[in-house]
């Protein structure tokens, strides 16, 4: 145990002062206690003279220079295990629930942690199925891989991020773990609240640090839910589902204390360690030999700008990658994803097989073709379009339509109820598309419903008049 | 830092000089207080008759009838005042008040220039701890460094000088609150700015304040009419929620916004509206605007203007939403409305800087986000063990050019819980409020939507939305077939049907009707300009003739279908016989 002095506060980063050569090592946890309440922050550099700096994991409100700082030689430290599931944490592994304590004897593990080594990589090579029909057929999701969901602002990130809760964890049977990471605490209310209903909660851990909290929190709290996810890899060789909204905040977090930290700012203000911090932390959400960890992240995109470094840096992480677009969210096409933007690593005819590959493929050409005409569109209008032309245009439209597909989650916004389309049902209804059979049917019937069958129904009501 | 402790001197002011006795017990005190044996110094002084003044270091202990006289007023200065019962009050602090030989903790001025003032000694004092500088300006400390502590001023700087003495307050940021700040305008320390006297408040509440816990709320349920047709059936605002209002300027933000407030009028709803960096005669108008409308019998205004200094509109809305959540934690509903958060991110730009932070995108400093995120994640919905109050946040953002994908409107969104999107052509085009349908969300409103309201409102939002993509598409085509001029028409007249004057709000009962008949085409042959004026003449007829249809929506919020095809009998008879 060692005790130290604050002598200087700046924001969210604290200088303290310890006995020469009795310093706590970098990542150690700290604390002090300020009103009765423990305070914890985190060593992150020695800086010369006895002084080491460290980010605060809660608010700096009420420090002042002389204040004790205790070091008991421990890095942070979360629960982890069976006695996690079925509970809410903060970034310290705190229970948040108002339920029990957890107990003393839990097995704790540090939050940082070393990334699996070389020779216990497991790469991923077969689908999981999601029953969303944009994402099964043209970005299919690998089990065991690692998936990205970006987007900018309110075009239907934590939505999707939900329903793939809805229908992958509840399918799923395994364990899943839930990380918020600087989104609103409202949507942690909500998917707790969720969850005890559904009956999934007793498989299920969550981990929140919200956007009302620290950076320092911000920065921290994926490594904690990270290490609970990593406990039940590890230890227990279980298939685990690792959800993360949104992994943006932990780096935004890193660039609001970097500055303060004293680092100089690099490209648009990030921090300079920005692709080393982001390294560290994607290395360890990974497959191993012993069992896999498919892990959902949300992106937010700033600015709606995708070369952002932030978002760029996180794209080579990814087997796939969901790219959420404010046009066609603004064209009403709900879940918003855009169609040529996303990509999957095992979009491969040897592993989805010839004929899945094939519409995927037709599919895209067709929408590429379209997009290519829209500017002639625009000036000259359909009637100057080949008949062959013409032909592509209604076809790609028929699909942009048939991709919307109403979800679960917003099934209270919208009342319309959420489908789940299987694999197959998604691939016939594409392929019926593509060979024409749905030519003759109007655009209005391909919109927002679930199968093939369901347009023909469709089609029958607008015929009627019913619609 | 030095480790090694400092030779501590004291030095005695009085007219005569100590006895040996008096001394014996100075040192002992002294030795008592900083544990370590202390040379004292006696130096004479004519400006303390019949006490003395101790200094150690930048330590004073005020002995003179001065001094505690002024212990004494600042002991009567917190007694909490409400009408009436100060002077019982008062008489129990003054029995209970002893002059104590208590440590002023003092400090120097440095630098000070641009707002900010950087100060040496207060070794004790907090971040964000108020120091008082003189002229009785305020100053809160941003930073704490090894010998000296940064503040910035919420005052004009003309007075401070280098070496002027500052005083420690020993609290941290925050403003008066209490019921009588209902109908007031203050500025952003809780101080009245009307002219009508003093506010008497019931608390004192710190301005930044831990948002409520994730298990501290619940969800939100129960609506916030607006009284605007397009918002309420579209982006429905639920109480605890927060919707950004995004747009250029001169498009109908704070019409809204007001209109909103107006429309709380007997709905229990208190409100604030928080003015940042505006000019001073607008917010004046405002103020007019709601008292001739009878709304500041509920509202507070928050007002930051424009010659305000930074850290003065810095702290404005964190001072306004410290006064929400005093009534919110009363178990009461809460309207508040920062207006705007643009000026007010621009603002901590300039603070920031000053600080010599470094800037990152468009030069706002890292931090940016979470200043908007800590704020606005206070409105809350709380659950019904904390009293089930609310707050509901409506943040205005002014964009360029309309591009909402700019740096600071992309943050708030991605905070709030929705966004309506205001456009300029919408706007000059006579589309009223212009409402982009596309852009505008609402996220959790839908969930808070009267069954009446939303079994109405049904798929209104997707129809315009595909209306609208239909027009683009079509814009040169000549030849329609039926069905998608039929479609076009349609589009064209909910958009008549969705342009609504300031000020004329209208009841959720008339909207469900409204609703019902547009989105049955019952009004397809009506001809586009005369929409509104047939609409206006039908919800009259429904008023004269058939007021239990309005009463029966009103009294159990819900919608049968029994109730839905009377409406629509009514209706198109009316049409008919037009």
């Amino acid at each position: 145990m060692m005790t130290g002095k604050i002598v200087q506060v700046s924001g969210s980063v604290v200088d303290v002062v310890f006995e020469k050569g009795k310093l706590p090592k970098i990542k150690e946890a700290l604390a002090v206690e300020l009103e009765h309440k423990k305070r914890v922050m985190e060593v992150a550099q020695h800086i010369g003279g006895s002084v080491v700096r460290c980010i605060m994991l809660s608010e700096s409100e009420g420090l002042y220079r002389g204040m004790e700082v205790v070091a008991d030689g421990h890095n942070i430290r979360v629960p982890v295990g069976e006695a996690t599931l079925g509970r809410m944490f903060n970034v310290l592994g705190e229970p948040i629930d108002g339920g029990e304590p957890i107990g003393g004897q839990t097995e704790r593990w540090d939050i940082h942690r070393e990334a699996p080594r070389f020779d216990e990589q497991s790469p991923a090579v077969e689908i999981l199925e999601t029953g969303i029909k944009v994402i099964d057929l043209l970005e299919p999701y690998p089990k065991g891989g690692k998936i990205g969901l970006f987007g900018g602002a309110g075009v239907g990130k934590t939505v999707l991020i939900q329903e793939l809760i809805h229908n992958v964890a509840m399918e799923h049977g395994g364990y899943s773990i839930f990380t918020g990471v600087g989104e609103r605490s409202r949507e942690g209310n909500d998917l707790w609240k969720e969850m005890r209903e559904s009956g999934v909660m007793d498989k299920t851990a969550l981990v929140f640090g919200q956007m009302n909290e620290a950076p320092g929190v911000r920065m921290r709290v994926a490594l904690s839910g990270l290490t609970m996810a990593e406990y039940f890899r590890d230890r227990e060789n279980k298939d685990v589902l690792l959800f993360i909204d949104n992994i943006f905040r932990f780096v935004q977090a890193g660039s609001e204390v970097s500055t303060l930290l004293g680092r100089m700012p690099s490209a648009v203000g990030y921090q300079p360690t920005l692709a080393e911090e982001m390294g560290a932390l994607q290395e360890r959400i990974t497959s191993t030999k012993n069992g896999s960890v498919t892990s959902v992240q949300a992106v937010y995109v700033p600015a709606d700008d995708l070369t952002d470094p932030a978002p760029a840096t996180t794209f080579s992480h990814l087997d796939a990658t969901t790219v959420l677009s404010r046009k066609i969210a603004e064209q009403g096409i709900y879940p918003a994803v855009d169609p040529l933007d996303s990509t999957s690593r095992i979009l491969e005819a040897s592993i989805l097989g010839e004929e899945h590959y094939h519409i995927a493929r037709t599919v895209q050409e067709t929408l590429q073709k379209y997009s290519a005409l829209q500017d002639i569109i625009a000036i000259l209008g359909m009637e100057e379009l080949s008949s062959e032309d013409k032909l592509i245009v209604g076809r790609a439209r028929r699909i942009q339509r048939f991709l919307a597909q109403p979800t679960h989650v917003a099934e209270k916004f919208t009342g319309i109820p959420g489908v789940y389309v299987p694999l197959k049902e998604t691939l016939r209804s594409f392929k019926a598309i593509i060979s024409g059979e749905m030519d003759g049917y109007p655009e209005a019937a391909f919109y927002n419903v679930g199968t093939i069958d369901d347009v023909i129904q469709k089609a029958e009501k607008i015929k009627a008049g019913e619609l | 830092m030095s480790n090694e402790i400092n030779e501590k001197k004291a030095i005695l002011f009085s007219d005569t000089p100590p006895d040996a006795e008096q001394e014996k017990r100075f040192k002992a005190f002294l030795h008592e207080k900083y544990g370590q044996d202390t040379d004292l110094i006696w130096e004479k002084s004519d400006a303390f008759p019949g006490g003395f003044r101790l200094e150690v270091d930048e330590e004073i202990y005020d002995w003179s009838v001065n001094g505690r006289f002024q212990q004494l007023n600042e002991t009567l200065v917190r007694v909490p005042g409400k009408n009436g019962n100060t002077i019982p009050l008062m008489k129990e602090a003054l029995e209970a008040w002893m002059p104590q030989a208590m440590a002023q903790e003092v400090g120097q001025v440095l630098t000070v220039g641009d707002g900010i003032a950087t100060v040496s000694g207060v070794q004790n004092a907090a971040y964000g701890e108020i120091l008082l500088f003189p002229s009785g300006v305020k100053g809160m400390v941003q930073d704490l460094r090894e010998d000296e502590a940064g503040c910035i001023l919420f005052g004009g700087t003309e007075q401070i000088c280098e070496g002027s003495t500052v005083k420690r307050t020993g609290r941290m940021a925050g403003i008066p609150v209490g019921d009588e700040f209902i109908g007031r305008v203050v500025n952003a320390l809780g101080e009245p700015v009307d002219g009508k006297g003093e506010i008497h408040s019931e608390g004192y509440r710190l301005i930044e304040n831990p948002a409520p816990g994730i298990i501290d709320r619940q969800p939100v349920n129960t609506p916030l009419e607006t009284g605007i047709l397009a918002i309420d059936s579209m982006f429905p605002i639920g109480r605890g929620q927060r919707e950004l209002i995004i747009g250029d300027r001169q498009t109908g933000k704070t019409a809204i916004a007001v209109d909103t407030i107006l429309n709380q009028k007997g709905k229990g709803v208190l409100c604030i509206y928080v003015a940042i960096g505006q000019k001073a005669s607008s917010i004046a108008q405002l103020v007019q605007n709601l008292k001739t409308r009878g709304a500041m019998e509920y509202t507070t205004v928050v007002n930051a203007s424009a010659s305000d200094p930074a850290p003065l509109q810095y702290i404005a809305p964190y001072a306004g939403c410290a006064l929400g959540e005093y009534f919110m934690s009363k178990g009461r509903d809460v309207l508040i409305v920062y207006d705007d958060l643009s000026k007010h991110a621009i603002a901590y730009r300039a603070l920031s800087l000053l600080l010599e932070r470094a800037p990152g995108r468009e030069a706002y400093p890292g931090d940016v986000f979470y200043l908007h995120s800590r704020l606005l994640e206070r409105s809350a919905h709380l659950s019904d063990e904390k009293g089930g109050g609310s707050m509901t946040a409506l943040p205005i953002v002014e964009t360029q050019a309309g591009d909402v994908s700019a740096y600071i409107p992309t943050n708030i969104i991605s905070i709030t819980d929705g966004q309506i999107f205001l456009e300029s052509d919408l706007f000059f085009s006579g589309q009223r409020p212009a409402v982009n349908v596309g852009l505008s969300v609402s996220r959790v409103g839908g969930d808070a939507q009267t069954k009446a309201m939303k079994k109405a409102a049904g798929a209104i939002r997707l129809d315009l939305a595909q209306y609208r993509e239909m027009e683009v598409f079509t814009q040169f085509a000549s030849d329609l077939d039926d069905a998608t001029k039929k479609q076009l028409t349609y589009g064209q007249g909910l958009m008549q049907v969705l342009r609504q004057e300031q000020n004329k709000p209208y009841k959720q009962q008339e909207q469900v009707i409204i609703l019902v008949v547009v989105l049955n085409h019952l009004l397809q042959d009506v001809p586009i300009n005369g929409i509104r004026a047939v609409l206006g003449a039908l919800l009259q007829h429904f008023h004269e003739q058939h007021a239990e249809i309005a009463e029966r929506i009103d009294a159990d919020g819900l919608l049968s279908d029994d109730c839905r095809e009377q409406i629509l009998s009514i209706a198109k008879e009316y049409l008919q016989g037009r």
